[in-house]
């Protein structure tokens, strides 16, 4: 099996540690931070590693510079509660519009939803601004596009050092601990093609490896497997639970299609923004 | 790690980045960089006609070799010659030269007259005559030679005559090549098409000395000739008086005191001139300062909306790793590098083509307008259409950047 804890070393980590001292001091919470992440961080240790508490998230239609008179909402999400171990791999289940990208949005901190809260290694992300939530996910998230969004311009061992450029690891070492990655999704004869030269499957597996290049926590992916035929997303998907199992990362998978989340420990199916049972 | 090695790390991969970003379309590239060097062209052609039209005014002043002009009001060099409204000139000519702070002075007419080498007067041509008293070494002649009206001609007291003296003529060499006359032929000139074959003169030489002054294809004469053929002898008409100072005299003192002798003429320093006869045409002055505004304006806009596009195009891959954790500052700085970029190359193109451009605009201004370089694009021209590509460049793509990074959301990533 290819190891995909690939753990960084403290020469290719910007912030070595781990642990309450790393959430604290990405986010410059103090004090309160480290009560928080206390006891809640350790991914060793059994406890959630993500935890939804009555999130509720409404988009607005209506509120742009140009007003059309009046502004309407669209809820997305609606008293969703839910928790992610580390180690565990959670599968998002529902059709278009349940709201399944809402939540991974939220826990990548890329949007602050209207109510609730969210946990990300005991760090309220809901009460950070967008600066500390982009130091978060940088540092604690790895994300997995449905349409990979690579940067076409470059190869695809720049595509995963990009996550490190802005923790300030020096060029020798990106090109190392990305070489590395490529290296154990199996891309070690791809390192330096463009996007454009692989293939699709070839394409999310050099994603996953950008996901892994800041050593996150936590490992959301958005249909990983929408794009690919079916030997190619069970290979794609082979490769995300074993980073999240083998680097006790914990791993959310939002997808429509049962053979996708067949292999998540836990599926929580959503239907209309709501959770509709606990996992199966 | 320091922060500084930290921003250096940063600083090389978004240059990475922006050169990889700029490598991938070299067609959007190119064409980008051409819009830049257009703009800068804008700028430093009419920047550089500006600086043209001065110089232009100034040499056709300074080459006159005239320290003082006395005229009825600031000489027009544009003027067809209907005008000549100064009387008694050569007396008065003599009476500046009379003065120990004035080493020579001499009237200058301009007249419209009619020319040709046939009698015919429905061959005959329109062009504008100067008519100086003798021709000098700036007249740096194509062919032939000049003439010199000889001193009993202008002698003060004495009956001047009614008749052209030398019967010599200098021609513009468009106006003989139109006519086609050379040295030793001879051309009718006259006031009117009537009058002109009653005046035969000989062609002694080919030269655009005041063309170049005038802006239009002239023929030149001696001053009572062309006194003589426009009736104005009597009068001793002439359009302005030109004066040369003593090397020990105060230019602008002299102008002064000569401004208080003769109320009834405006006297001026030579760069007073310039600036009088730039000053008379607001119109122009306006027009010119309005097309140089507009050339940066729409520099600027044209820099504006460039960069925009060029943020806009990228808004998916920008929005991409904002997701994976790339800072606004970082994205803002990827298009900022590739505002940098594509303004130096831009501005070094539109630097390096604009001597070619103004050594062809030069060539349609000499042979419509008989202007020599009328172009000039100075240095200070040349680094102000740099700095507009290279600041405009990067503080706008600074700014689109920034503004790409706060709107590359997720949204871009879906659908």
């Amino acid at each position: 099996m290819i190891d995909l804890s690939l753990r960084r070393t403290a020469s290719t980590s910007a912030s070595a540690s781990t642990g309450p001292s790393r959430a604290e001091s990405e986010t410059g919470a103090g004090t309160e931070a480290r009560t928080e992440t206390e006891g809640n961080t350790n991914r060793h240790d059994g406890t959630a590693a993500v935890r939804l508490e009555s999130v509720s998230h409404e988009y607005g239609t209506g509120g742009g510079r140009l007003r059309s008179g009046r502004d309407r909402t669209v809820t997305a999400l609606e008293d969703v509660s839910l928790a992610v171990g580390a180690g565990e791999v959670v599968g998002l289940k529902g059709p278009s519009g349940s709201g399944k990208s809402t939540i991974l949005h939220a826990v990548a901190g890329l949007l602050a939803p209207t109510e609730g809260r969210v946990d990300l290694l005991g760090t309220d992300l809901t009460d950070r601004s967008e600066r500390e939530r982009t130091r978060l996910r940088r540092n604690h998230v790895g994300i997995v596009f449905q349409r990979f969004h690579l940067l076409p311009s470059l190869s695809a061992r720049a595509n995963v050092a990009l996550p490190l450029v802005q923790t300030g690891v020096g060029r020798s070492t990106r090109r190392e601990r990305a070489t590395e990655l490529l290296e154990a999704v199996g891309l070690d004869d791809r390192i330096t093609h463009l996007p454009s030269e692989l293939s699709g499957g070839e394409c999310q597996r050099v994603a996953i490896a950008r996901a892994l290049a800041t050593d996150p926590d936590v490992i959301v992916a958005d249909e990983p497997t929408g794009e690919l035929d079916t030997t190619t997303g069970a290979s794609v998907l082979e490769l995300l639970t074993d980073a999240g199992r083998d680097g006790n990362r914990a791993v959310l998978v939002a997808s429509h299609d049962d053979a996708t989340l067949a292999v998540a420990d836990r599926v929580v199916p959503l239907r209309d923004g709501r959770v509709v049972s606990d996992g199966y | 790690m320091s922060a500084l090695p930290f921003a250096f790390v940063r600083m090389r991969a978004v240059v990475g980045i922006a050169v990889a970003q700029l490598r991938r379309s070299p067609g959007r590239t190119a064409l980008a960089v051409l819009a830049v060097a257009l703009a800068v062209l804008a700028v430093t052609l009419l920047a550089g006609l500006g600086a043209g039209v001065v110089a232009t005014g100034e040499e056709g002043l300074e080459s006159a070799d005239q320290d003082i002009w006395i005229s009825s009001d600031p000489v027009d060099p544009d003027a067809s010659g209907t005008e000549n409204p100064l009387v008694g000139t050569h007396g008065t000519a003599a009476e500046l030269t009379d003065r120990e702070d004035v080493t020579y002075a001499t009237p200058i007419a301009l007249y419209d007259v009619y020319v040709g080498t046939d009698p015919d007067p429905e061959t005959l041509e329109r062009r504008p005559a100067v008519g100086v008293q003798e021709t000098h070494d700036g007249f740096d002649f194509e062919a032939g030679g000049g003439f010199e009206t000889p001193d009993e001609a202008y002698e003060p007291g004495q009956p001047r005559s009614q008749e052209p003296v030398t019967d010599e003529i200098v021609l513009d060499p468009r106006v003989a090549e139109s006519v086609d006359a050379e040295v030793g032929d001879t051309l009718y000139v006259g006031t009117s098409r009537q009058t002109a074959p009653e005046y035969a003169f000989t062609v002694v030489g080919v030269s655009d000395y005041y063309s170049q002054f005038l802006g239009s294809e002239t023929v030149t004469l001696p001053l009572v000739d062309l006194q003589a053929v426009a009736g104005t002898t009597g009068t001793d008409r002439a359009t302005f008086l030109t004066a040369d100072v003593a090397d020990d005299a105060d230019r602008e003192a002299v102008a002064a005191d000569l401004d208080e002798s003769y109320p009834e003429y405006d006297v001026r320093p030579s760069d007073e001139q310039v600036g009088a006869m730039i000053g008379d045409r607001p119109l122009v002055v306006a027009s010119g300062a309005t097309l140089v505004g507009l050339a940066v304006v729409g520099g600027v806009v044209l820099t504006v909306n460039l960069f925009a596009l060029v943020a806009a195009q990228q808004r998916a891959e920008l929005a991409a790793l904002r997701a994976v954790g790339l800072s606004r500052g970082l994205l803002a700085g990827t298009v900022a590098a590739q505002g940098v970029v594509i303004g130096l190359l831009g501005g070094l193109v539109g630097v390096l083509a604009t001597p070619l451009l103004a050594s062809g605009l030069n060539r349609v201004a000499a042979s419509v307008a008989s202007f020599d370089r009328l172009v000039r694009p100075s240095s200070d021209v040349y680094v102000l259409g740099l700095a507009i590509a290279l600041v405009v460049g990067v503080l706008v793509a600074l700014v689109a950047g920034w503004r790409a990074g706060r709107y590359a959301t997720i949204d871009h990533l879906e659908g």
